[in-house]
């Protein structure tokens, strides 16, 4: 009888693939494992990779999730410091770390350890929030702000809790999904932002008619400075005239009554340039020249100007 | 050991190999041929199977994502190293390896809507709004505090990527998107809890925009989400029921700007105006200078050119001077009246030949 040694090879490569596939398990990045002897959690499994076990029914591997869940508690009534009605919702990043822990409490189900977290949560951030005021919450003062502060105390709380109750569970991080009120408050805020928004349209109203008032008045103080100003500016100038003009009087000193003769008659001609009506008594020089009288200077024309 | 596993696991396949060797029997030597004949096609066809086994191995990486492989589990390489960029790649089949692929530059939209009033797609579509109501009912609507002790509706929505080299993302979460949008829904409160509601709305929207990126950064690298922020829009909006009051607002601010500028035109066209007059005014003050200046001098000139004439005989000087200008004046004057001496002299003023009509509206006749 004649044997194929490749066939022999190829025998017991098989048989290395079904003892490997009875012997070993894998554990991917993303999970976690715990081995049970006959249904006692014996080893945890937190890292990756290939390993060794006794077959089943003597070795079992359960594998869990290891990833961060996101777990958001409902959105519950808290009591702050100072006796405020606050709604609060938060979230949780936990993850499965000593899944020897998690196993026998909760087998595989992550909803199981949800409920247990639920109750957790909600003590945890009841308890951190009675002991701030609500300026804490919300404030636009930022060093009255703890916000970060009051997540946190959460958090420590919360670890602390899971720790104690040794569920083989990480918290991470817990974060504020939502702050609100109690519906009947929301009432009460609408009012008194309404009532804060007729303020500010009364206040508006009234400062922009302050404002525009001011504006006027102060344009009207200006432009009144502005003519006083250049009425000062216009004497000065003619006053300057009158100087000016007096350095040619003293030639008018030669002879005052020559002097005056001459700007009368200019006075006399520029006042009846244009337009003018003459009344003339006919023993007026120069008509009475036609009754041949002599020349008389007594009477002056009779003027009616226009 | 994955070694060991590497080189058994293809050979799984040659399997059928091993049960057609058979004892001599010359009776059916025909039948041996036809067998091995046919033993020579299944060893054609298992090493074909074996070839489509490991070629099932190559995979090709898009362009906007990364992958990674995880050999037994654990990823290949350290951090960057373990990143396969764009194109063609091997990695072995199943179970030994497994591709993980990274969407790394992808850009990633995510919206909160835990501030935002409730609404639909459909109703956004058309825009129109929830009814307005009394008080808002926590459970099913969303809304915000501020830091004033106001309710606003404000809504985010969130661009980001996956960091490199994205492991923390892809391999870490259970549901990273989801933590994401709470790590969002963090920061928008706790932004909002810091500001008052008109600055939110109106005065600081900008500022508010970047108080909440700020927040979901610390956020992300407090949780260690593994995502860069690419951009943070926010939208606000005063709550439905205070619309109307809101707007009166805007009004009153509009009006406000409107009544300031008509001042401001008022002032401006009234300052212009006294400029102006200003300047004829001094213009008028200037002119006056002048002109006496002139006059004075043009006079002292012709005084001194009269003045010899004078003293030579100053009598004669006068009449001649004086007819000269009366002639000048009869023949100026536009009308001339000659009076006898001794009669009664009656004047009527007004009785022009062009008289200038006044400017006064008709009277209407009759009682």
């Amino acid at each position: 009888m004649k044997r194929n040694p490749i066939a022999i090879t190829i025998g017991i490569l098989l048989l290395l693939i079904f003892l490997l596939m009875f012997f070993f398990f894998q554990v991917r990045i993303t999970e976690v494992a715990v081995v049970t002897t006959f249904g006692q959690p014996t080893r945890d499994v937190v890292n990756p990779g290939a390993y060794l076990r006794l077959p089943p029914p003597i070795q079992q591997v359960y594998k869990f999730d290891r990833r961060i869940h996101n777990f958001e508690s409902q959105f519950e009534q808290v009591f702050t410091s100072d006796g405020h009605n606050l709604l609060m919702r938060v979230y949780v990043g936990w993850n499965i770390a000593q899944p020897k822990l998690f196993f026998p409490r909760f087998a595989d189900s992550v909803s199981e350890f949800e409920k247990a977290l639920a109750g957790l949560v909600r003590n945890a951030y009841i308890g951190v929030a009675g002991s701030h005021p609500f300026a804490h919450f919300i404030s636009t003062d930022e060093r009255q702000l703890r916000f970060e502060e009051i997540e946190r105390e959460i958090l420590q709380k919360l670890q602390s809790d899971v720790t104690s109750k040794n569920y083989g569970v990480d918290v991470k991080f817990v974060g504020i999904k939502r702050i609100g009120l109690p519906e009947s408050v929301t009432k009460l805020v609408f009012e008194r932002m309404q009532s804060e928004r007729q303020l500010l349209v009364r206040r508006i109203e009234s400062e922009g008619r302050r404002e525009a008032s001011d504006i006027r008045s102060e344009a009207n103080l200006q432009s009144s400075k502005l003519l006083a100003e250049a009425e000062a500016e216009a004497t000065r100038i003619r006053g300057q005239g009158d100087r000016q003009a007096a350095v040619s009087m003293h030639v008018f000193q030669q002879d005052p009554e020559l002097a005056t003769f001459l700007i009368q008659l200019r006075a006399l001609e520029e006042f009846l340039k244009s337009r003018a009506t003459l009344i003339l008594d006919t023993q007026t020089f120069p008509l009475n020249l036609l009754k041949g009288s002599s020349p008389s200077t007594s009477t002056a024309p009779k003027i009616s100007p226009k | 050991m994955s070694n060991g596993l590497d080189l058994l696991e293809p050979k799984r396949r040659t399997e059928p190999q091993g049960p057609p060797e058979s004892p001599e029997d010359p009776g059916s030597e025909a039948l041996s041929d036809a067998l091995k004949s046919s033993f020579a096609i299944v060893r054609v066809v298992l090493v074909i199977l074996v070839l489509v086994f490991l070629g099932s191995g190559f995979f090709t990486v898009g362009p906007h994502e990364k992958a990674i492989i995880l050999r037994l589990g654990k990823p290949v390489g350290k951090d960057d190293k373990a990143l396969l960029g764009p194109g063609p790649h091997w990695a072995f089949p199943y179970p030994i390896d497994e591709v993980v692929r990274i969407p790394v530059t992808q850009a990633q939209t995510i919206r909160s809507t835990v501030g935002w009033y409730s609404t639909t797609a459909a109703m956004e579509a058309v825009g129109t709004l929830p009814p307005a109501t009394e008080s808002l009912q926590p459970a099913t609507q969303g809304y915000v505090l501020t830091g004033d002790g106001n309710i606003i509706h404000v809504r985010g929505d969130l661009r980001y990527r996956i960091a490199e080299p994205g492991l923390t993302y892809a391999l870490g979460f259970a549901n990273a998107s989801n933590l994401v949008l709470n790590a969002f829904n963090n920061a928008l409160i706790h932004a909002s809890a810091s500001y008052t509601a008109d600055n939110v709305l109106s005065r600081d929207v900008a500022g508010f925009r970047e108080k909440v990126r700020q927040r979901l950064e610390a956020a992300v690298a407090r949780q260690n989400l593994g995502i860069v922020v690419d951009q943070v829009d926010v939208r606000a909006v005063a709550p439905l029921k205070l619309t109307e009051h809101f707007a009166a607002v805007s009004g009153a601010e509009a009006r406000r700007a409107k009544e300031v500028t008509e001042a401001r035109s008022y002032a401006n066209e009234l300052v212009n105006r006294a400029r102006g007059e200003a300047a004829i005014r001094i213009g008028a003050g200037e002119t006056d200078r002048t002109r006496l200046v002139e006059f004075v001098s043009a006079e002292a000139t012709r005084f001194k050119g009269l003045l010899p004439e004078y003293e030579k005989d100053p009598e004669l000087f006068r009449n001649l001077r004086r007819s000269e200008t009366l002639q000048r004046i009869f023949t100026n004057a536009q009308q001339k009246i000659m009076m006898p001496p001794g009669v009664q002299r009656r004047i009527q003023i007004g009785r022009d030949p062009d008289p200038i009509k006044p400017l006064t509206p008709p009277r209407v006749e009759g009682h």
